[in-house]
């Protein structure tokens, strides 16, 4: 069992989805991310029962980034421009790549097809950035 | 830039120092001390660090009229207010990007003796933020 920092996590965003998720390119001056991936449950319940019950049906995948503005990096703007999903690779910590027991891996990571949005918040402090992301396509926890 | 600059220099004859470290017998002079620090953190490394300096001038009242020290206050405000530091100038500090320094308050102080009221220290200045990002 590993449970590590989060100092260390990453987003990588790929706008062309044709490559393993360590190539993704990473997203600088990010420091939050969220990922919900809430089951949508449907109430059963019926005459007889002696709670509620219920079936579970699609999972949802959505969640936030949030980070600083840097003008050297675009990606997440450019990222919201797009009219096509591209590979988003959420990453809670990049270093964890040696377990305790078995063969060395790419850091654990939530990956899939996502379409992203962009906000910006300037105010006298460092302007903040924030964006939603939606998915395009199945995720999975990778590695 | 505080301790080369003849108008400060001026009005604070014996110079510009980091907190107790004005030698024996100054009676003229600027201190600046460090009163909080920020190390603020994006993913994997540190993104800014957020310094909170007092700078502020300091004179014996017998050593001068009050407007001596007024000048001084006005002059480091001048300086610090609202300048920017670039890397690779006399004034920026090398690995690092200059994000903003400006005053976030005023200091006025004036401190007396306990045994000889008549014996007074003015404290004039300002808390100034200096945000730099790691290059």
């Amino acid at each position: 069992m590993a449970i590590l920092s989060g100092r260390n996590g990453r987003v990588g965003f790929d706008s062309t989805p044709s490559g393993s998720p360590s190539e993704a390119q990473q997203i600088q001056a990010l420091n939050a991310w969220t990922a919900q991936f809430a089951t949508e449950f449907e109430d059963v319940s019926a005459f007889g029962n002696t709670n509620r019950v219920y079936v579970p049906g699609l999972r949802d995948g959505s969640g936030t980034i949030g980070g600083f503005w840097d003008s050297a990096d675009r990606t997440l703007w450019n990222a919201s421009l797009a009219t096509s999903p591209g590979k988003l690779v959420l990453v809670p910590n990049i270093s964890d790549t040696t377990p305790a027991s078995g063969s060395p891996h790419d850091a654990p990571s939530f990956t899939g097809l996502a379409y992203i949005d962009f906000s910006i918040d300037c105010s006298l402090a460092a302007p903040k950035v924030s964006a939603n992301w939606r998915a395009a396509g199945n995720f999975a926890l990778e590695n | 830039m505080l301790g080369s600059d003849p108008t400060l220099l001026s009005h604070m004859t014996n110079g510009v120092y980091w907190a107790g470290e004005a030698p024996e017998g100054s009676t003229k002079f600027v201190e600046v001390s460090l009163a909080d620090s920020d190390d603020v953190w994006v993913f994997q490394r540190r993104a800014y660090e957020d310094a909170l300096y007092l700078v502020k001038a300091v004179m014996l009242s017998s050593a001068g009229p009050k407007a001596t020290i007024t000048a001084a206050e006005a002059r480091i405000d001048a300086l610090l207010d609202g300048q920017r530091l670039g890397i690779g100038s006399p004034l920026g500090v090398d690995g690092y990007t200059f994000m903003d320094m400006a005053r976030e308050r005023r200091l006025r102080q004036t401190e007396r003796d306990d045994l000889d009221l008549s014996i007074k220290w003015w404290h004039r200045g300002g808390y100034y933020r200096v945000q730099m990002a790691t290059a």
